[in-house]
């Protein structure tokens, strides 16, 4: 009992803080500096990691369907298979996986340290609201450029099974472009968009939420950038399932 | 038979209103009757312990309370309680005479204007320098940028840390680290301050140093504050001593002696959540409690 009602407890405080977040979007002041420089942050500090991570995700993907495929004479089925496992769900779910590690760590660290040397009361003391020049930066800057490095992961994906059909198996390299050409369709796309914005939205919560909630000094920031990234890195697996099946009721994709 | 925690409000309400009333007849000015701080019955309740027990003082304008008491006392909570940062579950806390008490968070930003809170390590911001931490304020209020610089420089010129202006947190000791926590605080020139233990941890001179900020605050720019303390020597520095301007127009720091008695200074001693003391630091050394003994003892 104990644990459902802190679970509702931990829920409730997460749904405020982004309410009061977002609802900080539309009062001045905004802090555009504050966003662009985590949208900088989060975005381009991220593109190593995210053009390796397509890239092998694709590389991997094509070498172990290849023989699978081959065996049934359908290897001009690869660009297709390898094309919709990235835009549908490897892209979206990898692409949040790697910048939780990358960005929700550092986010909750740094609100966490804030939170012990008393910089969050300072600022609160000197008349700012750090939920709005702190926690609705980094949101926003989530939502706007996780869906941008998902495409990214989607492209890198590709390229890299594309590599590894033309140089490895000597496959033409036609045959995979055709094969992604002909099989992706924008319902695939826009729902591979519209993933990493619920789960940028819901990174950025748990993760300043965590922050600010640290307790019991140095130590309770390495316990909550911890549980920041494990409840992250699950909640965007199960908010994939749900979304998965949503889109597929609301765009009519197969199943 | 009145309890010991009315006996203390007594005369914390005796000296307080006495005070009040000297500086109306000489003023002129029916605010400064106004309590800046005053509590009033005010207890907090954490894990099903009373962190604050019934507490209830004033803090008059232009009057430093010094708040004493070991780790744990409720001390940092009172001052946080003012600020609004914390709640309490029962009791009001007036500024200025207004009722904050169920201030929401958007109202206590408008009141947090007239505050400037020096807190225990300097709470700087580390990734911003010297500078900004200091014209934060008014960065956030979207000053211009010249009349930012202009009061910053008068801000660390205060605090005597005028060179430091380019430099990072991380690159200032202890001491400076406050002054730049106190310089800060005072933009904005708040007519209530309150320290955080601001000498916690730090060598004898600097301790010193921000005893005199304090002093300087208190005696000539009229600010009311709560200086929060387990340290003797404050007590000593604050209650004993005052700052005047000489003719040649430097601050000095003189000793109270026995044509003129410091009573803008006033002591409270706390004790697990409730207040054992109230008074100058003449009746505190002369107090008959032996808690408050071994304190002022250190043994």
């Amino acid at each position: 009992m104990n644990l459902i009602f802190r679970f509702l407890f931990e829920l409730q405080e997460m749904s405020l803080l982004a309410a009061r977040a977002v609802a900080g979007l539309v009062r001045k002041p905004r802090y555009l500096p504050e966003t662009i420089a985590q949208m900088d942050y989060v975005g381009v500090g991220s593109l190593t990691i995210i053009v390796l991570t397509g890239f092998f995700t694709g590389g991997v993907l094509t070498l172990q369907t290849y023989q699978t495929l081959a065996s049934y004479g359908a290897v001009d089925q690869l660009g297709y298979l390898v094309s919709i496992s990235l835009v549908r769900e490897l892209g979206p779910v990898l692409s949040a996986l790697m910048v939780t590690g990358r960005v929700v760590s550092a986010i909750s660290a740094e609100l966490g340290s804030m939170v012990v040397s008393e910089q969050i009361d300072a600022m609160r003391a000197l008349g700012t609201d750090p939920i709005r020049k702190l926690v609705a930066p980094r949101i926003t800057a989530l939502v706007i450029t996780l869906p941008l490095l998902t495409l990214i992961t989607d492209v890198m994906g590709m390229v890299g099974g594309w590599t590894v059909s033309t140089f490895l198996f000597g496959l033409p390299s036609s045959m995979f472009i055709n094969s992604v050409k002909d099989g992706i369709t924008s319902d695939d796309i826009i729902g591979g968009i519209i993933k990493p914005l619920f789960f940028a939205f819901l990174m950025g919560t748990i993760a300043c939420h965590k922050g600010l909630k640290t307790e019991g000094g140095t130590v309770g920031v390495g316990r909550s950038t911890t549980s920041a990234v494990v409840m992250a890195s699950i909640i965007v697996i199960i908010a994939d399932f749900i979304l998965a099946r949503g889109l597929q009721l609301i765009l009519g994709t197969q199943v | 038979m009145m309890t010991q925690a009315a006996i203390d409000q007594t005369i914390d309400n005796r000296v307080s209103e006495s005070a009040a009333e000297s500086t109306f007849r000489e003023v002129d000015d029916t605010d400064r009757a106004i309590p800046a701080i005053e509590f009033r019955n005010v207890t907090m309740i954490f894990d099903g312990r009373k962190i604050l027990n019934d507490l209830s003082f004033k803090v008059m304008k232009g009057e430093t309370k010094i708040i004493l008491g070991g780790s744990g006392c409720g001390k940092s909570t009172t001052i946080k309680l003012v600020l609004g940062l914390l709640k309490p579950d029962s009791g009001s806390i007036l500024l200025d005479g207004e009722d904050i008490t169920d201030y929401n968070e958007g109202q206590m930003m408008r009141v947090r204007k007239k505050l400037g809170m020096i807190f225990q390590e300097g709470a700087l911001f580390d990734s911003l320098s010297v500078y900004e931490n200091v014209a934060f304020k008014l960065h956030e209020q979207g000053v211009p940028e010249e009349e930012v610089e202009g009061e910053v420089r008068r801000m660390l010129r205060f605090v005597n840390l005028e060179d430091a202006i380019e430099k990072m947190p991380a690159e200032l000791s202890g001491g400076m680290r406050r002054r730049v926590g106190i310089a800060r605080a005072l933009v904005g020139d708040p007519k209530i301050v309150l320290f955080d233990e601001p000498t916690a941890g730090l060598d004898p001179p600097t301790a010193r140093t921000i005893c005199e900020l304090a002093m300087k605050l208190r005696d000539l720019e009229d600010v009311s504050s709560i200086f929060v303390t387990h340290e003797m020597n404050n007590v000593e520095y604050l209650t004993s001593e005052y700052a005047v301007v000489n003719e040649a127009g430097e601050v000095v720091f003189e000793k109270e002696g026995e044509k003129l008695c410091l009573i803008n200074s006033k002591v409270l001693m706390m004790r697990e959540g409730k207040i054992i003391f109230s008074g100058t630091d003449e009746t505190l050394r002369k107090a008959e409690d032996p808690y408050i003994h071994r304190f002022l003892r250190g043994h």
